[in-house]
């Protein structure tokens, strides 16, 4: 037993610890909160070490520990805050341009953040797993426990939100050298 | 994937998907597609260049968060006290077996010990030393009961098939061949008798009926009162049909016995005693009626 403890260990160790910083760096943009992520974090880890005699080593661990991010993030959620996710998101999306608002020329990775921070949580979610951490429609369906489908419309609707608040986010800087390539043709 | 073919309106249609070709998740095909449309467009270009601008910037500014040096640490410190509680957890249940197995086997030893093992069926002596142990705890007038149980029922070896109704009759004799019906129509379901005779055992005379229960042994006996014997200063268990009933534990035996004339009659076994003294309730009526009769 002592053998098997140390070899589940190790192979902890080696499959799922590698990704601790994306996990990490994912739950506080869903969170929006460093405090927060750092619990979340400790919680999935300890959830995926609890359930790792189930993973099958070989298999992608990096969607199952962002799957088990997701699922934790949900029940902190529901636990400690009360989030109107969906009503904000139609509000937000009531009011979303039709067309591809043009992007700043210069952009921050602060303003980037706090354009990403303004996208409703389920679009912003897609749009980390996708276009940050690469994930494949598939997996991010997976991940995000949503149909191939839903990922797509999530992802386009959540890139042009995040446009659009990096546009309005230069604009209340007073930033004009906005690009005119990207106008709708 | 999807694979689309651009005609009229190419501009509007590739926009649709410029999501997925970012992505990576066109067909090869609709890849080559979308490439040849944005070569010969600038407009779409640009549009494919901001997009892919905005996942660049977006995918360094969110690696860009400095993850706490302390957090995986502060992990395996989480891991290890889980560790450490699953070892206590399983080392408590280890503990919790290993005792009950302790008192499993102790239980058993005394089982097997408290039950004295019984002499061998050729040694006399041995067996007659033992029915003075076993009976030592009884009163003398149930100790007739007991002794001629362990004498005759306990014993003895039994053919598998027990003998045919005649032949017990025969041994029974005529005046109490006619207990046979009265003692099963009395029993509870599963038992059978398995010997039935006369027989005599330190110097009485005794009806004795021997029978058996997935490997439980139980005896009526009956023999003639002697002068003075009497159950009546005991502690009844009960009078549950009418019948007073005296009953007493001797060892792993359950000796019930009750007055019927000039007659005493016992059941004994090693059931507990709750079921041995229900057997003897329900025996009780019928047989002090066989044996007023009898006398008569």
């Amino acid at each position: 037993m002592l053998f098997s403890s140390r070899r589940r260990t190790s192979d902890f160790e080696a499959a799922a610890m590698p990704h601790m910083n994306d996990i990490y760096r994912t739950a506080v943009r869903l969170l929006g909160s460093s405090a927060a992520a750092d619990d979340v974090v400790q919680d999935v880890f300890l959830q995926a070490w609890k359930s790792f005699g189930q993973f099958q080593l070989g298999t992608n661990c990096r969607a199952w520990l962002f799957k088990i991010l997701f699922h934790t993030i949900h029940h902190y959620r529901r636990k400690w805050m009360n989030v109107r996710i969906l009503k904000d998101s139609e509000e937000i999306l009531e009011h979303a341009a039709a067309g591809s608002p043009p992007l700043p020329e210069h952009i921050t990775d602060a303003d980037v953040l706090a354009a990403l921070a303004e996208v409703p949580e389920e679009f912003r979610a897609v749009v980390l797993l996708v276009d940050v951490e690469e994930f494949s429609y598939k997996e991010a369906a997976g991940i995000a426990n949503v149909p191939i489908g839903t990922v797509m419309s999530r992802l386009s609707r959540g890139r042009k939100l995040l446009r659009e608040r990096l546009a309005g986010l230069a604009r209340s800087y007073g930033i004009g050298d906005i690009t005119e390539e990207g106008q709708s043709a | 994937m999807n694979r689309v073919q651009f005609g009229e309106g190419a501009c509007e249609k590739i926009r649709k998907y410029l999501d997925s070709y970012v992505s990576n998740e066109l067909l090869v095909e609709t890849n080559h597609e979308v490439l040849r449309h944005l070569e010969g467009c600038p407009a779409c270009s640009a549009e494919l260049e901001a997009r892919a601008r905005l996942r660049a910037s977006l995918k360094s500014a969110v690696k860009s968060q400095a993850v706490p040096p302390e957090l995986q640490a502060r992990v395996r410190e989480k891991i290890r006290h889980q560790q450490s509680r699953g070892w206590r957890d399983a080392g408590w249940q280890r503990w919790a077996l290993a005792t009950a197995a302790c008192v499993t086997v102790a239980v058993g030893l005394w089982v097997t010990y408290s039950r004295e093992a019984l002499p061998a069926l050729s040694d006399r002596t041995a067996q007659k030393a033992y029915i003075q142990r076993a009976s030592a705890s009884l009163a003398a007038v149930l100790q007739v009961g007991l002794g001629d149980h362990i004498h005759c029922s306990v014993f003895r070896k039994y053919p598998k098939t027990p003998p045919a109704a005649n032949e017990m009759q025969e041994k029974l004799g005529p005046a109490y061949q006619g207990l046979l019906p009265v003692v099963r129509a009395a029993m509870p379901a599963g038992y059978r008798i398995i010997m039935a005779h006369q027989c005599n055992y330190a110097g009485r005379q005794y009806i004795h009926l021997t029978l058996e229960n997935n490997g439980r042994l139980l005896s009526l006996v009956i023999t003639r009162r002697n002068a003075g014997e009497s159950m009546e200063g005991l502690p009844a268990a009960g009078q549950p049909s009418g019948v007073s009933i005296y009953q007493s534990a001797a060892g792993s035996y359950q000796v019930a016995g009750f007055e019927a004339g000039d007659f005493l009659a016992y059941i004994v076994s090693d059931l507990k005693g709750k079921a041995n003294l229900l057997i003897a309730s329900s025996l009780a009526p019928g047989v002090r009626e066989f044996l007023r009769k009898t006398a008569a």
